[in-house]
């Protein structure tokens, strides 16, 4: 995979993709990569898609937004469709199976298409407020930009409070990356 | 209480509202001033959260007329003082503004531009550089840095405190709102770790002693009675002004030297422009970069002698020709064509940039 990535994480406020941008680019700037991300903001994320906008490169990283993604992922019916306009020929375009009503909305001009089944996992496998990390997980293992030991400590970084008083969640956190890993490499 | 708010250096991964207080800190900057308004909202937020434990101090005011004077206010009073706003509110602060130009007081006012006109976006757009660089009943007599990386806005903040105070002329950093928002890595540091010393402040009121005997006396003036005594005013700023242009303007150039085509960008542009010029290079094209650091004072000499030698000038921007009119007018006299691509309050792609050149070559 790619050394550099430009990724746009697109979902409804609420399922995390601020915060799982948040996440890999620390990841990626504590291995001492270029790391940049920048969230919509503002009135244009009011009553719309939460997009965040996620590039990690070995070089200087350019404009901060960007006009065709390496990786899309669109996380419900409306990011689906406002993500279109990322996606160019080689973008591999991830959206979650649940997902219903978007068939014609897929993007036709995708390298990939890919549904994943990360809703249903973290909803029947692990729990569902760990959604975001399974996506996390998507991510990397779409574009290998973060080692996942160093995914681990980011998440452990933002999330370590929560682990001191409860371990359990640790390993459902760490379990939810791997997932989400595992679910794109079955499809790519 | 802490002593040094940055000891030594330090690699940091934050916002650029983040990076601004943090600067102004390094700075020594004794006091913000201001009212909220997006996207420079967190410059106010860390300030107040910092501050205090460095012993600094803020006043938030009703409006940006008042944040601005009141900037104007702690400065003579001898204060490192600054401000920051965005927008409608930089509208409201071009009085006070004008009021620093005319009586050489050395304000710092931090801009991140966010669309225009009027309330428009709170995002993004390079719109304010008629307004921060000739805003205001007077001649443009102001200091503008345009930033482009997180890096530069640590290092100009931290020196917009030195030029204002060294040349007594208003100073200004000007970012937007995807360089408040966004985060990228940066290295922060003391700056007497690097050697830079911050240039002295002193009060412009209130200075002690009996005026006439123990000093000369202080006479701050900012009305005048006749066209010929303001005249001389004014031509002394302005005659400073020339002076100190050539030292206190700043460019960068990147392939520039035998450009066939020149792009002229400043601010985040910049770095949409380095990478398609890199880019384009590799593909054999002779293209090449401009980038003024200073919008006022322009590197007017260097721009031309670049612009004279390429067959055609493209300048980029996120304004509807802001800053192609400051181009145009220091390139004056030259018959090197201007081609432009204007996308206010839009941002501007490294791809963007390849297809327009393209079109040219």
């Amino acid at each position: 995979m790619a050394k550099g990535a430009k990724i746009a994480l697109a979902g409804e406020g609420g399922q995390g993709v601020q915060s799982v941008a948040m996440i890999i680019t620390e990841a990626a700037y504590e291995d001492g990569r270029e790391a940049l991300y920048i969230p919509n903001f503002g009135v244009e994320q009011r009553g719309g898609v939460s997009v965040a906008y996620v590039q990690i490169s070995d070089e200087p990283i350019g404009s901060p937004k960007f006009k065709t993604a390496d990786i899309v992922i669109a996380l419900s019916d409306r990011a689906v469709r406002r993500t279109q306009r990322y996606v160019g020929d080689k973008t591999i375009f991830v959206y979650d199976a649940d997902i219903e009503g978007v068939e014609d909305d897929l993007p036709k001009n995708a390298a990939k298409v890919l549904a994943i089944p990360a809703i249903k996992v973290a909803k029947d496998e692990l729990h569902p407020r760990v959604f975001n990390i399974v996506i996390m997980g998507a991510v990397i293992g779409a574009t290998g930009v973060v080692d996942v030991d160093r995914a681990k400590q980011a998440i452990e970084k933002k999330l370590g409070y929560k682990f001191e008083k409860d371990p359990k969640l640790r390993e459902l956190n760490f379990k939810a990356l791997e997932r989400g890993m595992e679910l794109v490499k079955e499809e790519l | 209480m802490a002593d040094k708010p940055i000891e030594g250096e330090k690699r940091v991964f934050m916002t650029g509202n983040e990076v601004v207080a943090w600067a102004a800190l390094a700075a020594g900057a004794e006091i913000m001033y201001g009212y909220p308004i997006t996207p420079q909202n967190e410059i106010m937020h860390y300030w107040t959260r910092l501050a205090p434990k460095y012993g600094r101090k803020f006043l938030q005011t009703e409006d940006e007329i008042s944040a601005g004077f009141t900037t104007i206010g702690g400065v003579l009073a001898g204060r490192r003082a600054f401000t920051a706003t965005s927008g409608p509110g930089n509208t409201l602060m071009q009085e006070p503004m004008s009021m620093a130009e005319m009586m050489r007081i050395p304000v710092v006012q931090v801009v991140t531009q966010r669309g225009g006109p009027s309330t428009a976006t709170v995002i993004y757009s390079q719109q304010e550089v008629t307004m921060t660089c000739f805003g205001g009943n007077g001649e443009g007599a102001r200091i503008v840095y345009s930033t482009s990386t997180h890096q530069e806005l640590f290092d100009y903040t931290i020196k917009a405190f030195n030029t204002a105070w060294k040349y007594r002329f208003p100073t200004h950093i000007l970012g937007d709102g995807y360089q408040s928002k966004m985060r990228e890595s940066l290295t922060m540091y003391d700056p007497a770790s690097r050697g830079i010393e911050m240039v002295p402040t002193e009060p412009y009121v209130a200075k002690g002693g009996v005026p006439g005997i123990d000093r000369d006396p202080n006479h701050l003036r900012n009305t005048y009675n006749t066209e010929d005594e303001l005249y001389d005013v004014v031509m002394g700023i302005m005659s400073d002004w020339e002076k100190y242009a050539p030292e206190i303007a700043e460019y960068q150039e990147f392939d520039a030297e035998d450009a066939e085509v020149l792009i002229v960008a400043h601010g985040v542009v910049t770095r949409a422009v380095q990478a398609a010029v890199k880019e384009l290079r590799a593909q054999g094209k002779k293209v090449g970069h401009f980038r003024p650091v200073t919008l006022r004072p322009l590197a007017e000499e260097q721009l031309r002698k670049r612009a004279e030698n390429a067959k055609v000038v493209l300048v980029v921007e996120s304004a509807y020709g802001q800053l192609c009119k400051i181009i145009a007018n220091s390139l004056y006299g030259l018959t090197t064509p201007i081609k432009k691509v204007l996308k206010p309050g839009v941002g501007v792609t490294a791809e963007e940039v390849v297809e327009e050149v393209s079109k040219l070559l």
